[in-house]
C-alpha cells in the first residue's frame, strides 16, 4: 500500500513532487557533467579509483581474499 | 527487514563504516577495541587492540587495505585489516574525534579535539596505501578552528574541499591543499552541534545531522542547503543510500535526558526520509538507546546502526523497499528522465 501512496495524492502534491524531482535531476545532470570536465582538465580519471583497485584483482578474487582474513 | 546482532561490543558504540565492496563492517565503541564484521552473516572476523581509551571514529581506505582509527587516547592509528598489526601511530595533543580517507586514499584528515589550552584542529596525513610501506610522521597540512570547534570532517570529491561541521552548528568550506577557509555559513540552529557529517558515492554533496533536530543535504562545491530533513528527536547520525533516494537518520534522547516530555521516551528508531522529497517513509525499530552512528552499504544492499546500547544491528533491504517508489519517479522512469 506504501507503494502506491504517490496515487492517492492530491494533484497539486503530485506536481510539486514532480518539480522537485526534475529539479535535482537537472542539478545532478549539470555537477556531474562540471565535474568531469574538472577532472580531465586537471589530468585526473574520471573514476578516483582508477589504477588502484587492480591489485585486488577480479571482484570475485577479492571476495575470497578477504574471508580468508585471520 | 530482518536483522543481524552484532555483539562483541560491552559499550556505547561511536562509528560504523562498510567497506567499498560492502562485504565488511567496521565498527568501533567506548571499550577501546576496533571491531570488523562480515556484513552478511554478522560473523566476527577481528578486532584490533592497541587504543588506550573510547575510539571515537573509524575509516576504511577505498582498496579495503588499510584502516584508520582516532580515539581519546589523543592518537591516531593505521591498521592493517589483514593482519590486524598497527601500522603507525600518530600523537596529538588532544582527542581525535573524527578521521576521514580522501577518494583514492592517499591522505587521512583527522578532527582533534578542543580542550584547555588547546584549539580545535584539522589534520592532514600522508598516507601510504601498501600495508608493508614506511608511513610519514609528517603533519603535512593543519587547519585550527579559532571560532566553532570542528566536530566532524570530510573530503569532497576531488579532495578539492575539506568540509567540517562544526558544535556552533555552522560548516565550513577550506581548500583542500592549501587549508584556506574559503566558506562559513550557519546550517543548522545556532550553537546546536553538529553530530555527523556523510557523502553522496560521489562526494559532490554530503549530509549533515544535528542535535537541532533535522539533518540538512548540503552541496559540497557552494554550500548550499538542498534539502532538510525534519525529525522529532536529536540527531547523531544520517546516511545517503545509494540505488534508492533516501537518507537515514539516526538519533534520540537517552532517558536521563528526557525530562521536559511526556511523550515516548527516547525515540530510538532509524528513521527513512526522501531524499528529494523530503518526506518521512518509514522507520525501524530495536535498538534500547539512542543510534549513535548509521551507515549504509556502497553498494545499496541494506545499512547497519550501532547505539548507546552497545550493540550493531545490521539490516538487508527487502524486496518492499527496493519495490518503494512514487508515481512521478515511476512516470520519470518511464519516460527516460531517470
Amino acid at each position: 500500500e506504501d507503494a502506491d501512496r504517490g496515487a492517492s495524492a492530491d494533484l497539486a502534491v503530485v506536481e510539486h513532487r514532480r518539480r522537485l524531482l526534475m529539479e535535482w535531476l537537472a542539478w545532478r545532470e549539470e555537477i556531474e557533467h562540471d565535474v568531469a570536465e574538472e577532472r580531465q582538465e586537471l589530468g585526473m580519471p574520471l573514476d578516483p579509483l582508477e589504477g588502484l583497485i587492480k591489485k585486488t584483482a577480479t571482484e570475485a578474487d577479492g571476495e575470497e581474499e578477504v574471508i580468508e582474513i585471520e | 527487514m530482518r536483522p543481524t546482532l552484532l555483539q562483541g561490543h560491552e559499550r556505547a558504540l561511536t562509528q560504523i563504516k562498510y567497506n567499498r565492496d560492502g562485504d565488511i563492517i567496521f565498527s568501533t565503541a567506548k571499550d577501546q577495541h576496533i571491531c570488523a564484521w562480515f556484513s552478511h552473516n554478522g560473523e566476527r572476523l577481528g578486532t584490533y587492540h592497541g587504543h588506550q581509551g573510547a575510539i571515537w571514529t573509524v575509516d576504511v581506505d577505498p582498496t579495503s587495505t588499510l584502516i584508520a582509527s582516532g580515539a581519546a587516547d589523543n592518537t591516531v592509528r593505521l591498521w592493517d585489516i589483514k593482519s590486524g598489526k598497527c601500522l603507525k601511530v600518530w600523537e596529538f595533543n588532544t582527542a581525535v574525534k573524527r578521521v576521514e580517507f580522501n577518494e583514492d586514499g592517499s591522505q587521512l584528515l583527522a578532527v582533534t579535539e578542543k580542550r584547555m589550552g588547546f584549539l580545535g584542529t584539522i589534520v592532514v596525513l600522508d598516507i601510504n596505501l601498501d600495508p608493508n610501506a614506511e608511513q610519514s610522521d609528517e603533519k603535512v597540512m593543519t587547519i585550527t578552528c579559532e571560532e566553532g570547534k570542528a566536530t566532524v570532517a570530510g573530503w569532497s570529491y576531488m579532495s578539492k574541499y575539506i568540509i567540517a561541521g562544526h558544535e556552533d552548528g555552522t560548516v565550513s568550506q577550506y581548500d583542500g591543499k592549501s587549508g584556506e577557509q574559503i566558506d562559513n555559513v550557519p546550517v543548522h540552529d545556532v550553537d546546536t552541534p553538529i553530530t555527523d557529517l556523510q557523502w553522496s558515492a560521489d562526494r559532490t554533496y554530503f549530509i549533515t545531522a544535528g542535535k537541532d533536530k533535522t539533518a540538512k543535504l548540503i552541496n559540497a562545491r557552494d554550500l548550499e542547503i538542498l534539502k532538510t530533513y525534519v525529525a522529532d528527536t536529536p540527531l547523531n547520525s544520517a546516511s545517503i543510500t545509494p540505488k534508492k533516494d533516501f537518507v537515514i537518520l539516526g538519533g534520540g534522547q537517552a532517558a536521563m535526558d528526557v525530562t521536559t516530555t511526556s511523550t515516548r521516551q527516547g525515540k530510538f528508531e532509524a528513521r527513512f526520509y526522501h531524499k528529494i522529497f523530503e518526506e518521512e517513509i518509514g522507520r525501524v525499530r530495536g535498538h534500547f538507546g539512542p543510534l549513535n552512528t548509521v551507515a549504509v552499504d556502497p553498494t545499496g544492499k541494506g545499512y547497519a546502526s550501532g547505539g548507546e546500547d552497545g550493540y550493531v544491528r545490521v539490516h538487508q533491504f527487502d524486496k518492499g523497499y527496493f519495490d518503494f517508489t512514487y508515481e512521478v519517479e515511476r512516470q520519470a522512469r518511464a519516460q527516460g528522465q531517470m
